[in-house]
């Protein structure tokens, strides 16, 4: 091997490469060999070339992907802010892969049909965004994600419960929503796209129509660009019933007007 | 109380199915899936490599169509390399889904000067296959054992079907000596580290870190790796 005079052990630390390129190595060998590599052009290149050896064992073990994978991910990726390019490659890198191992991520939901969902987790911080998949285009959804940071971390505790299911379907006078629900965390994530235009002096408001009575689950955010939300509603009781109706813009105590949704959780 | 069918046709999920039927679901998918990916892209060529990279390069500004056709052309792959370390099928398709999303997310981290694209998400999957066992062996070591007794060198020789790809690989595989290729198959395709390889064949660490490293630079080099 061909290489700058180095101190002795630099040979010795070389000759991890090869268990390097196949991940077999501690993290802490790991950190420490990376080290090296940032010092050691030649290695660095070496490494590289291994690793496309064993990118090669891998595709050599190509299997035929299990029915619905493609498609969970796929919805999962319009509902997930990809990274921006990094300022400075090695430390953000790091940083980005430290977060993403952290993370709960996306569960193997079977949802029926075209509808998706699933969450990309650990989130909050790396800006996680999540809603429901309609066939709209990203942008008007990383805009309302944007608004919705806040709640995102509550969006995804839903999104990613092992009981999570999905529905969606018309709203009464206009558009469509999709609710996400987890009786494990008494929660539901409710959007909506499309639903008509209402006054400045009204707005649509959500509630949980259950055993014990009637209780309010929040306005829903005044829409723009067609979509509505997501937003948490929790409190969620088994036998609850979700409801819309248009309501004065404060709010009300009660449901005024016919219901614009009802759906049994 | 409105009746909840009076708003319309609403969809209602199913709980996602147990376990036992997600793989029986996987293993009866049949080919169809498996043409495009099991070819492979590393047989495919300089232009498919450079068109794979350039795809990435477009997944990073939020092209669905281009992730499309990197999803073709590696969810197989990564599927197969996750699902030779981790072994569970549910597991290895949850660890698959957070590989290709992944690489959706941090496609812009993807530098072209630094490797192949294939090499960027193979390795993406390799690593977060190894993690995943790994922090699952931290509570039992009795993969170990169990692995002594069961070199897994044939795993990639009885491959389900063949393509050009394969039989590259299994040709360079079978240049090695055999005790490179055991070093190989147990950290790649098992995921142990080179300690655990080490114990596992009652030989030093240096001579196993020693023997990777060889066996790595040989199967480069059968493999054509462009350096």
């Amino acid at each position: 091997m061909k290489g700058k005079p180095t101190r002795a052990n630099r040979r010795d630390e070389h000759t991890l490469a090869g268990a390097y390129a196949m991940d077999a190595i501690s993290a802490k060998e790991r950190d420490r060999f990376e080290r090296h590599l940032a010092r050691c052009e030649e290695c660095a290149q070496e490494t590289a070339s291994l690793r496309e050896a064993t990118a090669l064992l891998g595709t050599a073990a190509a299997e035929p992907l299990p029915a619905g994978l493609k498609e969970r991910v796929m919805a999962a990726a319009t509902m997930t802010r990809q990274q921006p390019p990094a300022d400075e490659a090695g430390a953000s890198a790091r940083r980005g892969r430290a977060r993403i191992k952290a993370g709960p991520w996306l569960r193997s939901l079977a949802w029926p049909g075209r509808v998706a969902l699933a969450a990309a987790g650990a989130a909050a911080a790396a800006g996680l965004a999540v809603a429901a998949v309609f066939g709209v285009s990203n942008g008007s959804m990383q805009q309302q994600l944007d608004q919705a940071q806040t709640s995102s971390q509550q969006i995804a505790a839903v999104l990613t419960a092992q009981d999570a299911v999905m529905m969606t379907g018309p709203v009464t006078g206009g558009g469509s929503a999709t609710i996400v629900m987890s009786h494990a965390r008494h929660a539901l994530v409710f959007t909506a796209q499309g639903l008509r235009a209402l006054p400045a002096s009204r707005g649509y408001e959500l509630w949980l129509i259950g055993p014990d009575g009637t209780r309010s689950a929040g306005m829903l955010p005044t829409g723009s660009h067609d979509m509505t939300g997501p937003v948490v509603a929790s409190g969620l009781r088994q036998g609850d019933h979700l409801a819309l109706t248009d309501e004065p813009a404060g709010g009300s105590a009660r449901p005024t007007a016919s219901m614009m949704l009802d759906v049994d959780l | 109380m409105t009746v909840p069918g009076s708003q319309g046709p609403w969809n209602q999920a199913q709980p996602a199915p147990a376990a036992e039927a997600g793989a029986a679901a996987a293993s009866s998918t049949g080919a169809g899936a498996a043409g495009p990916g099991a070819a492979g892209p590393g047989s495919a060529g300089a232009s498919a490599r450079h068109d794979l990279a350039a795809q990435i390069g477009q997944v990073a500004r939020g092209d669905a169509a281009a992730f499309d056709a990197v999803f073709e052309q590696l969810g197989p792959s990564v599927f197969g390399a996750v699902k030779r370390v981790i072994r569970d099928p549910a597991q290895s398709e949850e660890v698959t889904q957070e590989v290709l999303l992944e690489v959706w997310r941090t496609a812009a981290k993807f530098d072209a000067g630094r490797g192949s694209a294939t090499a960027w998400v193979m390795t993406l999957a390799h690593r977060r296959a190894v993690d995943r066992v790994r922090s699952v062996q931290a509570e039992s070591e009795r993969e170990r054992r169990v692995a002594a007794a069961d070199i897994p060198y044939d795993e990639v020789i009885d491959a389900v079907e063949s393509s050009l790809e394969r039989e590259r690989v299994r040709r360079c595989l079978n240049s090695l000596t055999e005790v490179q290729r055991e070093s190989v198959t147990l950290a790649y395709y098992r995921g142990y580290t080179y300690g655990q390889v080490a114990s596992l064949l009652g030989v030093p660490t240096g001579t196993v870190k020693t023997r990777m490293r060889d066996a790595l630079i040989r199967l480069r080099d059968c493999l054509g790796v462009p350096q």
